[in-house]
C-alpha cells in the first residue's frame, strides 16, 4: 500500500510540474483530461463499481458546463468556488429524479435510458435559444479563483498557471473523495450489488438505494467536470449534451480500464493525446477509433490497466 | 443471463480490484512516458516576430462532418487552388504555402485545434471558421493568441457585439443576416401585392437573425405586411412534409426560406411536389449554397434565390472566376458554392496584405504590421471586388435574382440579377442593426 | 360555416398524411432495431447508420439506372434491390464484430454498436463525400394526389404502402414461419430454444441481418423524398429511439404503434404550436418512462 501512494504521489508531482517543462498547447491539453478525469472518476462509481453503464452522463457535463456559463454571464458571479459547488448541487438535484426512473432497470434498459435524458436536456438546451443561446451557447466568462480575479492576465497565462493548478487541486480532491468512497463499506456494498444483486438483497443491502446513491455521486463528479471544462473553451454549447458525447466518455473509461481504480484518468489521457494526434494526421480519425473501441470490447475489455496488470495475454471470447 | 464458462475470467467481475502496486506503478510509468513526450516536444510559444525563412504555414479549419460539411469542403476546396496558384508562382515573397489543416466540429473541440495550429504548428494565420458556435468561441481565443485569424463566416449580431467589440487580430465575414436584408430590399421589387408572410429558417441563430431582419427590411416597405408563420426546425432534419402542410394552411402571399445546405434541396423538393409555389411566392435567401442540386423538374421559375456572395454562372465573370468555376468543375464535377470566395478572398487578401506590410525592401513584416496592412485592402477576388473595412469586416457584393430555366445546366438559375453591395446592405461600423434599418429613407 | 369546415377537413387530412409518412419512415428505421433487440437482446445504435447507408446506396442505384438508360418510371425497383442488397453489411458487422461480444455484458454490446456507428460515419464519408446526394426529381415521378383539399404526392402514399407491407410481411414472417417461430422462441427464452437445438450463431446472424436489411430497405426507399446529408445517421437514431422507447422495446407492435404516435404528434405540433416540435416528444417519452417504462408494448425490463 504504501509503495502505492509514492506512486500517485509521484504521478501527481509529475503532473504539477509539466507546466514548466512541457510546451504550452501540450500544457493546455491537461485541462480537460482533469476536467474529463473527475467526469469519469464519478462514472466509474457507476460503471466499474456498481456494474451500470450510463449512456448519458453528457447531461450532467452539460448541466455543470451552463451552470458556470450561467453563472458568469448572467448572473456575474465569477467565483470559481461558488460555480463548483453551484455546479455540484444542481447536479444532485437533477440526479435525483432521473436516478429515481432510471436504477429500477440494469444494463441496457439503463444505458437507454439514461441516453433518452441526456437527449431530452440536450434538445431543451437547443430549443430555448432565448434562455441558454441555443446553438451557439452561452459563454462562460474567466471565473475567478480563491477570490483573486485574474482578468488581467493573457488568457493562455492564465490557463496553464493558475487555473491548471486550480484544476490539478480539484481533481486530486475529487479522486480523494472518490477513494474513500469505493473503500468505505458503502463501496463494498456496491460491489456486492454489482456482482449478485439477490445476494445483496438477502443481506439487507438496498439495491436500488445503492444505485442510486451511485448514480448521483456520478451526476456531482460529472457535473464539477463539465464546470471546469468551461474555462478552457470560454463557451458552452449543447454538443457537450449530445450522446456521442456520453458515448465518448464511456469510451474513455473503457480504454483506460474500469476494473481499476485510476484506470478511467488514464483513459482520459490516452484518449484526449490519441485524438488530438490522430485528427492532426488523418481525416477519418472517426474510422480510427470506432476500430479502436471495436478492438478494445473484443481484446481488452478490462482496458489499459488490464494490459498492463495481466501477466499472459487475455483469453479470446467464446463466439 | 451470462453465457461463460467460470474459467473465464468475466471482466465485469474481478475476483478483487486491481489497486495493487503494480497498476500504480504502470500508471506512472504510462504518465511519465506522456510528459516526456511533450517535454520533448516544447517550443517556444507563439513569436511575434515571424520566421522570415522557410515555407509560410498557412493554418486552415475545415468543417468535415455534419450538415456543413460540404461548405467546409467548398472553402478548403478554393483554399488549395488559392495554393496551388501562389506556389506556381513563386509564393509569399518567394516563400512556398504550406496548408496545415484542421478540423472545425464543435466549439470546444475547435478551440482546442486553433490553438493547436498557433501553439504547436507555429501558423503565421488561421483561416476558416464556419458555424457560428464555433466562431464566437473563437473570437477571444483568437484575440488571446496575437495571431490573424480570417473567418470565412459565422458572424451574427451577437458575435459581432458581445464577444468581439473591437477585434484586433481576428477577422470576420460578412454579417450574415445581409443576404435576408437584400431579400427583403428585393421581394417588394419582384413580387407585387404581397399581404402575408411565412417564414422557415433553421433553429439556431442564423435561421433567426435572417427572419428578424428580413421582416425588420420588409415592414419598411410594406408597412402593414402581417408575418403569419414562422418555422424553425433543427438544423439536420430532413423531413419537412408537417412543416409545408402548415405553409398551406397558412394561406400566405409568400414564404421566406433561409436554409443554406440539404435541406434546401429537400423542402424544394417536398414543396414541388405539392405544388406550394404554384400559388405561393418564395424566397431562399442562401439556396444558392446547394445551387446545383435545385434541379429544374423540382424547382419552378420565379423565385427570389440567393447565392450569397459568389454566383458561378455571372455573365459578367472575370476571366479568373471562369478559370476557377471551369477547373472546379472538372476537379470535382460540381459547380463551386460561395464559400469559395470566402475562402479565396482570405487567403488572396493575406498574400496581398503581407506584400504590402513588406514594402520595397520585401522584409517580412510582423504579425501586427500585417493586420494593419488588412484593415481597409480591397482587392479583385473571385466575384469582383472584396474589402476589409476598418472594424474588420468583409466587404463584398451578394447575388440574388429570379431562378429561370433558360440555361444549359439541368438545375435552376437565376436571370434577371441583382448585386447588391455590403455597402447598401450591411449596417455600418459602429451602428445597431434594428436602429439602423428603421433609420432607412424609403 | 361550409368553408370553415372545409378548411379544418383539409388541415386535418393535411395533418394525418404528412404524420402518418413521417411515421412510415419511422418505422422502417426502428423496425430493425425492434428485431435485433428482440432477439439478441442488443439495442443497436448503428441502425441509424444503416438507414443513411441504404439511403446513400439508393441514391447511387438511382443514379445508375437512370443514367443506363432505364425508364424512370420503374425506377423504385432497382432503389428496393440496392436498399436490401446492402443489407448484406449486416453480415459483414455481425460476423466481423459482433459475435465476438454475445458472451459479455449487454453494454458492451451497446459499445460494440457505438463503434459501428463511428466507423460507418467515415465509412459514408470516404465513399460518398460530404455533399448532400438526392435522386433528383424522381419523387414527382407519380404525380400527386388530392383528397379533401390536401395534396400529397403520390411516391408518399408508396412509402406509407411499403412500410405497412414491411409490417405486415413481419408479421406474418414472426407468427407463420418455422424462423419466425425460433425467433419468438429465442426471444421468450434461449436457454431453452438451444436445448431444443437452435443454433443461437445462425439465428443471431439471420436476425442481425434482417434487422439490417429492414433499416437499409427504409433508407433507401424513402431518400427520393429526402435527400442523403452526413451524419443522418447519428440524427434517426435519436427519433428511432423514442419510437421504441414510446413503443415498448423488443415489440414489432411496439414499433408501429410507437412510430404512428412520433409521427403523427409531431405533425400535430407543427401545425398548431411549431415551438414545441421535438420537446414534445420527448416530453412524452419522459411522461411513458415516468408511468409506463416499459412502454405500451415492451416486455419485463428489470
Amino acid at each position: 500500500m504504501k509503495g502505492g501512494f509514492i506512486v500517485v504521489a509521484l504521478a501527481t508531482a509529475a503532473i504539477a510540474a509539466a507546466p514548466l517543462v512541457a510546451s504550452t498547447y501540450h500544457v493546455l491539453l491537461m485541462l480537460p483530461f482533469m476536467a474529463y478525469a473527475v467526469v469519469l472518476l464519478g462514472l466509474n462509481l457507476l460503471f466499474g463499481y456498481t456494474g451500470l453503464v450510463s449512456f448519458g452522463h453528457a447531461l450532467f457535463i452539460g448541466l455543470g458546463a451552463y451552470t458556470g456559463a450561467f453563472l458568469t454571464t448572467h448572473g456575474k458571479i465569477r467565483s470559481l468556488e461558488v460555480i463548483l459547488v453551484s455546479a455540484a448541487a444542481l447536479g444532485a438535484l437533477v440526479a435525483v429524479p432521473v436516478a429515481a426512473l432510471c436504477v429500477r432497470y440494469v444494463k441496457i434498459y439503463f444505458g437507454m435510458l439514461t441516453l433518452a435524458f441526456g437527449m431530452v436536456f440536450y434538445t431543451f438546451v437547443l430549443k430555448f435559444y432565448r434562455l441558454t443561446g441555443g446553438d451557439e451557447g452561452t459563454p462562460f466568462l474567466r471565473p475567478s479563483l480563491l477570490g483573486l480575479s485574474l482578468d488581467a492576465m493573457p488568457k493562455i497565462d492564465y490557463l496553464v498557471g493558475p487555473y491548471y493548478y486550480y484544476s490539478l487541486a480539484v481533481l486530486g480532491l475529487a479522486a480523494l473523495c472518490m477513494w474513500r468512497i469505493v473503500h468505505s463499506p458503502f463501496g463494498l456494498c456496491l460491489r456486492v450489488v454489482r456482482d449478485n444483486p439477490i445476494k445483496a438483497e438477502t443481506l439487507g443491502i438496498g439495491v436500488t438505494r445503492h444505485r442510486f446513491y451511485a448514480f448521483v455521486i456520478s451526476a456531482v463528479y460529472a457535473a464539477v467536470g463539465g464546470a471546469l471544462l468551461g474555462p478552457p473553451t470560454g463557451n458552452v454549447d449543447p454538443t457537450l449534451a449530445y450522446w456521442t458525447h456520453s458515448g465518448n466518455i464511456v469510451f474513455m473509461t473503457l480504454l483506460g480500464g474500469f476494473t481499476s481504480f485510476f484506470g478511467p484518468v488514464v483513459g482520459a489521457f490516452v484518449f484526449i493525446y490519441l485524438q488530438n494526434w490522430v485528427m492532426s494526421v488523418v481525416p477519418y480519425w472517426r474510422l480510427i477509433f470506432g476500430a479502436m473501441l471495436a478492438v478494445i470490447v473484443i481484446f481488452a475489455p478490462e482496458g489499459l490497466m488490464g494490459l498492463v496488470t495481466r501477466r499472459r495475454p487475455a483469453p479470446a471470447a467464446r463466439a | 443471463m451470462t453465457r461463460r464458462s467460470p474459467a473465464t475470467p468475466d471482466p465485469l467481475r474481478p475476483r478483487e480490484l486491481r489497486d495493487n502496486n503494480t497498476s500504480r506503478r504502470q500508471f506512472l510509468k504510462l504518465l511519465s512516458a506522456g510528459t516526456g513526450a511533450a517535454a520533448a516536444t516544447r517550443l517556444a510559444g507563439p513569436s511575434a516576430y515571424a520566421q522570415a525563412t522557410g515555407p509560410v504555414k498557412v493554418g486552415v479549419l475545415t468543417i468535415r462532418a455534419g450538415v456543413a460539411a460540404p461548405v467546409g469542403a467548398a472553402g478548403l476546396r478554393a483554399t488549395e487552388w488559392w495554393t496551388e496558384r501562389v506556389n506556381k508562382a513563386g509564393g509569399i515573397l518567394g516563400r512556398p504555402v504550406q496548408l496545415v489543416v484542421e478540423e472545425e466540429s464543435n466549439p470546444k473541440d475547435t478551440v482546442e485545434r486553433y490553438r493547436k495550429l498557433v501553439l504547436q504548428d507555429q501558423v503565421e494565420v488561421v483561416l476558416g471558421g464556419i458555424s457560428t458556435g464555433v466562431t464566437l468561441a473563437l473570437g477571444p481565443v483568437a484575440e488571446d493568441l496575437a495571431t490573424p485569424w480570417l473567418s470565412w463566416d459565422g458572424t451574427t449580431q451577437k458575435g459581432v457585439e458581445e464577444t468581439m467589440p473591437n477585434p484586433r487580430w481576428a477577422f470576420k465575414s460578412v454579417d450574415n443576416e445581409v443576404e435576408a436584408i437584400v431579400a427583403g430590399i428585393l421581394t417588394p421589387k419582384y413580387f407585387k401585392g404581397i399581404k402575408t408572410v411565412a417564414g422557415i429558417g433553421n433553429d439556431y441563430s442564423y435561421g433567426h437573425d435572417c427572419w428578424e431582419s428580413y421582416q425588420a427590411v420588409l415592414k419598411r416597405y410594406i408597412p402593414d405586411v402581417k408575418f403569419v408563420l414562422e418555422l424553425f426546425p433543427k438544423l439536420g432534419v430532413t423531413d419537412f412534409t408537417s412543416h409545408i402542410g402548415a405553409i398551406q394552411q397558412s394561406k400566405a402571399d409568400l414564404l421566406m426560406c433561409s436554409f443554406w445546405s440539404g435541406d434546401a434541396t429537400i423542402i424544394m423538393k417536398q414543396a414541388a411536389a405539392v405544388g406550394l409555389f404554384k400559388t405561393m411566392k418564395g424566397v431562399f435567401t442562401t439556396a444558392g449554397g446547394v445551387h446545383d442540386s435545385l434541379k429544374k423538374e423540382f424547382t419552378p421559375e420565379g423565385l427570389l434565390l440567393g447565392y450569397n456572395t459568389m454566383y458561378f454562372d455571372d455573365p459578367k465573370a472575370s476571366p479568373l472566376l471562369k478559370q476557377f468555376v471551369r477547373e472546379y468543375k472538372a476537379k470535382y464535377n460540381e459547380y463551386p458554392p460561395y464559400e469559395c470566395d470566402h475562402a479565396f478572398f482570405n487567403a488572396e487578401s493575406y498574400k496581398v496584405a503581407i506584400e504590402k506590410a513588406a514594402g520595397p525592401g520585401k522584409k517580412w513584416p510582423e504579425k501586427a504590421q500585417v493586420v494593419k496592412a488588412l484593415e481597409g485592402l480591397e482587392l479583385e477576388s473571385l466575384s469582383g471586388k472584396r474589402s476589409w473595412r476598418e472594424d474588420h469586416v468583409q466587404m463584398c457584393n451578394f447575388y440574388q435574382g429570379i431562378t429561370t430555366h433558360k440555361n444549359a445546366y439541368d438545375f435552376v438559375t437565376i436571370s434577371p440579377i441583382e448585386v447588391v453591395s455590403t455597402k447598401q446592405a450591411m449596417k455600418p461600423a459602429g451602428s445597431k442593426l434594428f436602429e439602423w434599418i428603421n433609420g432607412w429613407k424609403v | 360555416m361550409d368553408q370553415r369546415l372545409e378548411g379544418l377537413a383539409t388541415t386535418a387530412v393535411s395533418v394525418l398524411l404528412s404524420g402518418v409518412f413521417h411515421a412510415a419512415v419511422l418505422f422502417l428505421v426502428a423496425a430493425g432495431l425492434q428485431v435485433v433487440f428482440g432477439v439478441q437482446k442488443i439495442f443497436n445504435l448503428a441502425c441509424g447508420s444503416f438507414y443513411a447507408l441504404g439511403a446513400y446506396v439508393g441514391v447511387s442505384a438511382v443514379g445508375w439506372y437512370v443514367g443506363a438508360g432505364g425508364p424512370p418510371a420503374l425506377f423504385i425497383v432497382p432503389l428496393a434491390l440496392a436498399g436490401l442488397a446492402a443489407g448484406a453489411v449486416g453480415v459483414v458487422v455481425e460476423r466481423g464484430l459482433l459475435r465476438f461480444v454475445y458472451d459479455r455484458d449487454e453494454s458492451f454490446q451497446l459499445l460494440m454498436t457505438f463503434a459501428v456507428v463511428l466507423m460507418m460515419e467515415d465509412a459514408i464519408r470516404m465513399t460518398w463525400g460530404t455533399a448532400p446526394r438526392s435522386t433528383a426529381g424522381l419523387y414527382l415521378a407519380y404525380g400527386q394526389v388530392r383528397f379533401l383539399g390536401a395534396t400529397t404526392p403520390v411516391y408518399n402514399l408508396v412509402v406509407i404502402a411499403a412500410s405497412l407491407a414491411i409490417a405486415l410481411a413481419i408479421g406474418w414472417l414472426l407468427t407463420r414461419t418455422a424462423f419466425g417461430r425460433i425467433i419468438r422462441a429465442t426471444a421468450d427464452n434461449r436457454e431453452m430454444a438451444e436445448a431444443l437445438g437452435v443454433d443461437m450463431r445462425r439465428v443471431y446472424a439471420k436476425v442481425f441481418t434482417l434487422g439490417t436489411a429492414l433499416g437499409t430497405l427504409g433508407g433507401a426507399l424513402v431518400i427520393p423524398s429526402t435527400a442523403a446529408m452526413s451524419e443522418m445517421g447519428i440524427e434517426l437514431i435519436v427519433e428511432a429511439f423514442a419510437v421504441v422507447v414510446i413503443g415498448g422495446l423488443g415489440s414489432m407492435r411496439g414499433a408501429f404503434v410507437g412510430a404512428l404516435a412520433v409521427g403523427i404528434l409531431r405533425s400535430i405540433a407543427i401545425s398548431v404550436y411549431p415551438e414545441l416540435e421535438m420537446l414534445l416528444i420527448y416530453l412524452i417519452v419522459i411522461v411513458v418512462l415516468v408511468v409506463r417504462p416499459r412502454g405500451l408494448f415492451g416486455g419485463a425490463a428489470a
